[in-house]
């Protein structure tokens, strides 16, 4: 069985690309207890962030079953998940505060 | 895994075991770093640890300083030291504490040499060669697994580094330590956002609170100099690979250090007091984290990278490891373990461990990694304050 991204933990919405993604393409996606179906909706580079639910503004960014940050925007399943839309919770003085 | 057979190493009269048995040309003063090198370009093979400081250093500078080169002076890897600087008191007390450990060192200070740089070359010379021929009588003996120590590294880390190479190596960990060895992992700023997981795993109370607070030291820091740690940590590099924030890159690089309890949080090139995994805290730039992960007695690193990282420890051999294609095709004489089969999933985790442990053990017995080969190797040891 082959895929096309990996997700960590069965909690987490996004996965990691095991080769780069492209728009409009149906990828599969693993995930530990679960395979899933994701529509690509713009390029994702290789070892880069898909996210494979939407994810509402302000909300955690889950990998590794573990938050890693917050959505900056609204995020739409099959979007690229980086840092022009994933902010960290740490080492700012807004979340130290 | 099965348990596996042992290594060979080199028996240390205080009782430490060594994988190499290194000549060290040992420059405690800036002055005489140039001379080290001369020497050791002389008598091949010998190593050099030369720091670029002297006097003037202050309060935590000076007890680091210090505590780092004697450690790397009485490494276990290093057979034999000759203590280099420029005046007496200093040169002899880091001579004298080298010495403790029952190895053979000598000691050679440009202020009785009139100041002279090309004498103390000449005498050095003379004093290297001898020490080198008489290291060379020593013979390797069987030990256990139980006698390594391992230090745990990562450098330039991209999304392949959380979801192989690291993982991978704390099963290493997990092996050695189920045998009885030590590990250490430092790199304080790379536990943020994984504090948790790991102060979970804290023997007591005691050891997760120091934990916490080794984070939140390091996270004021970043916050006091007006950092945004997006671009610093996680740097430009790893962005540039796909790695996001630092939660994201701790969550990844704490799978380092396996599943053991953590038996306690020790400073920057402080000796553990004992086997297991230990935590240091201290800067996460390699060079640094390295030397003081090296200086807590590790005989052998274990580093994982995403997209490549030349440091490698000049005492230390350093196991390279990445598992993603491309830089494990393009640095074929630079990456010692190759894990990409099990990011394409030719291979499992646990087979892939089993193929780590025997390199490990290979390596320790005195199999060249490309670090040495190539000689990559250096020693850099933290400064941190002003100083006089």
């Amino acid at each position: 069985m082959s895929w096309d991204a990996t997700v960590l933990a069965d909690s987490d919405n996004v996965a990691v690309a095991l080769r780069r993604l492209e728009a409009g393409e149906r990828v599969t996606v693993h995930a530990p207890a679960r395979a899933l179906e994701v529509t690509v909706r713009e390029t994702v580079p290789l070892f880069h962030k898909l996210a494979i639910a939407d994810i509402a503004a302000g909300a955690d960014i889950r990998k590794y079953g573990q938050r890693i940050g917050q959505s900056r925007d609204a995020i739409r399943a099959g979007s690229w998940v980086h840092v022009h839309n994933l902010a960290s919770c740490r080492a700012s003085a807004a979340h130290s505060a | 895994m099965t348990t596996p057979a042992g290594v060979l190493v080199y028996a240390r009269p205080d009782g430490t075991v060594g994988v190499r048995n290194h000549l060290l040309i040992l420059s405690i003063t800036g002055l005489t770093g140039p001379t080290a090198r001369r020497i050791a370009r002389a008598v091949p093979g010998a190593r050099v640890v030369a720091t670029p400081y002297g006097s003037g250093l202050l309060g935590d500078d000076e007890a680091v300083q210090m505590r780092s080169l004697v450690a790397l002076g009485r490494h276990p890897n290093v057979g034999a030291t000759l203590v280099i600087g420029a005046s007496p008191p200093k040169v002899v007390e880091v001579a004298e504490a080298i010495g403790a450990s029952g190895r053979p060192v000598e000691r050679l200070i440009l202020d009785e040499c009139d100041h002279d740089a090309i004498t103390l070359t000449e005498r050095g010379i003379r004093i290297a060669a001898r020490l080198l021929r008489e290291l060379s009588r020593q013979r390797r003996v069987p030990a256990g697994l139980d006698s390594m120590f391992l230090a745990l590294e990562c450098g330039r880390s991209d999304p392949s580094s959380g979801l192989v190479s690291n993982p991978l190596v704390g099963k290493v960990v997990d092996a050695v330590l189920a045998a009885g060895g030590t590990a250490v992992l430092g790199e304080t700023i790379e536990w943020l956002g994984a504090e948790h997981l790991l102060a979970a795993r804290a023997q007591d109370p005691r050891v997760a609170e120091h934990i916490r607070a080794a984070v939140e030291r390091r996270e004021r820091m970043a916050i006091a100099a007006g950092l945004d740690l997006t671009g610093n940590n996680p740097g430009p590099t790893n962005v540039a690979a796909g790695l996001s924030t630092i939660e994201e890159k701790s969550l990844g690089a704490i799978t380092k250090g396996g599943s053991a309890t953590i038996r306690g949080v020790v400073g920057i090139a402080e000796a553990p007091a004992g086997p297991g995994l230990w935590l240091m805290d201290a800067p996460a730039y390699a060079p640094e984290s390295v030397t003081g992960l090296v200086a807590a007695g590790a005989q052998l690193a274990l580093f994982t990278t995403g997209v490549g990282n030349s440091f490698v420890s000049g005492l230390a051999p350093t196991i390279k490891i990445s598992a993603n294609p491309a830089t494990s095709a393009r640095l074929r004489e630079q990456l010692d373990f190759d894990a990409s089969d099990v990011l394409e999933r030719r291979a499992t985790l646990d087979d892939a461990a089993a193929r780590l442990l025997a390199l490990v053990r290979d390596v320790a017995s005195g199999t060249l990694t490309w670090g040495e080969v190539l000689d990559e190797g250096e020693e850099v040891v933290s400064r941190m304050g002003p100083a006089l």
